[in-house]
């Protein structure tokens, strides 16, 4: 069965796109088809990931929200340049100002049928074969980003230890994520060795924690790597590796 | 009382209940930000689907998940009585989310998003 996961968070900078990159990444390995898309339209940031010529791609994660494109438009398969066995969809948004300037000013009725063209999108993908779709979002209550955590079954809240995150995260729980019925998980990342590691949560907000990962200079320094593809070994890569198996049983 | 007859009392009062809360909803007094009613559209999107009450949120959230749909289609999906849903989808037509058109016998319900 197919899931979708969004991964969210109250403040940015937590970590959301490495991620989403690395555990699509992690679940193509594994032979499975994935479609990682850039719901992050007013920053887009999965370019830097991927290695290949993007300048000639014709439509964006931009095209299928104002539903000019459909998603099989939209999407360009990685799977032969990393060397994944499952397919490895990846729609871009596209980095132009006059473009993200355009989408800020977009009214109500265009949000609504952009919710609308994810979810026709969401259904074709699944009818394609996708097992799992994660959608990298901005952080906070953007629309577009609300408008992914709609579209989707999971809610991946990746918090960073700082009080205002903490705070922030509360609100939207619940007065967002519950409200629409989402299941939800929680990621700690950019965990400080200083907290004591005995008195890590299991849960907060009654949401279950799935993984703790540390505070590395070396996750910042190499993060024009997929450290799932390129060190397996690596502290990062293994956490990505248990987020992804509770993140199958979670179903 | 035989336990049927205490579950069928049960869904009585609640249904009584039910109907009470949208005599309330429909005069506008819960929801929110129907004062900007006058002059911004009424589209449905998703920042307005989560000022809606948590019943007709999910009538909404269906309807936006499965597309067109009758009140059967949604009753079957959320689990509730088809005159239930009937009964929201009307209230979400009312404050203008949600439109409605016959096709045959039957009645669909669509998100109002006033564009094509
Ligand atoms: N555990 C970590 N330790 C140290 N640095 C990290 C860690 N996780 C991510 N980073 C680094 O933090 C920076 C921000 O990460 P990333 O871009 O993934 O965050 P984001 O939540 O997507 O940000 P935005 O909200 O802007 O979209 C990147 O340079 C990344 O390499
Ligand atoms: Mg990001």
């Amino acid at each position: 069965m197919t899931f979708t996961i969004a991964v969210h968070s109250a403040k940015g900078g937590t970590g959301k796109t490495s991620i989403s990159v690395n555990l699509a990444a992690a679940y193509a390995l594994d032979g499975r088809n994935v479609c990682l898309l850039d719901m992050d339209v007013r920053g887009p940031s999965l370019r830097t990931f991927f290695k290949h010529d993007t300048s000639g791609i014709p439509f964006w994660v931009n095209d299928l929200l104002s539903g000019k494109r459909g998603i099989n438009e939209v999407v360009v398969d990685v799977s032969g340049e990393l060397g994944t066995n499952g397919k490895f969809l990846v729609g871009y948004s596209k980095a132009d100002i006059n473009e993200i300037r355009e989408l800020a000013s977009k009214d109500r009725k265009w949000q609504s049928n952009a919710l609308k063209n994810i979810i026709i999108g969401k259904k074709e993908l699944i009818r394609n074969g996708t097992d799992v779709i994660i959608f990298d979002t901005g952080p906070g209550v953007e629309y577009e980003s609300i408008n992914a955590v709609a579209a989707s079954d999971i809610v991946l809240i990746v918090q960073s230890p700082t009080k205002a995150c903490f705070d922030c995260t509360e609100q939207l729980v619940n007065g967002v994520y519950k409200s629409l019925n989402k299941k939800c998980a929680i990621v700690d990342n950019m965990h400080h060795c200083s907290v004591d590691g005995n008195v890590l949560q299991q849960k907060r907000y009654d949401i279950p924690v799935l993984v703790t990962i540390p505070c590395m200079c070396n996750i910042a320094t190499r993060s024009q790597e997929i450290l799932v593809l390129s060190d397996r070994g690596h502290v990062f890569s293994m956490a990505i590796s248990c987020m992804k198996h509770k993140l199958e049983s979670f179903q | 009382m035989p336990e049927n007859e205490i579950l069928e009392e049960i869904l009585y009062n609640l249904k009584e209940i039910n109907s009470k809360l949208d005599r309330l909803l429909s005069k506008g007094e819960i929801v929110p930000f129907s004062n900007e009613k006058l002059n911004v559209n009424s589209s449905l999107d998703v920042m307005m689907l989560l000022s809606l009450p948590d019943h007709l949120r999910t009538t909404a959230t269906t309807l936006f998940e499965i597309g067109p749909a009758t009140a059967e289609d949604i009753a079957e999906i959320t689990r509730k009585e088809r005159a239930v849903e009937s009964n929201y989808l009307n209230q979400l037509v009312r404050m203008e989310h949600v439109e409605k058109y016959r096709e045959g016998r039957k009645v669909y319900f669509h998100i109002n998003s006033n564009m094509c």
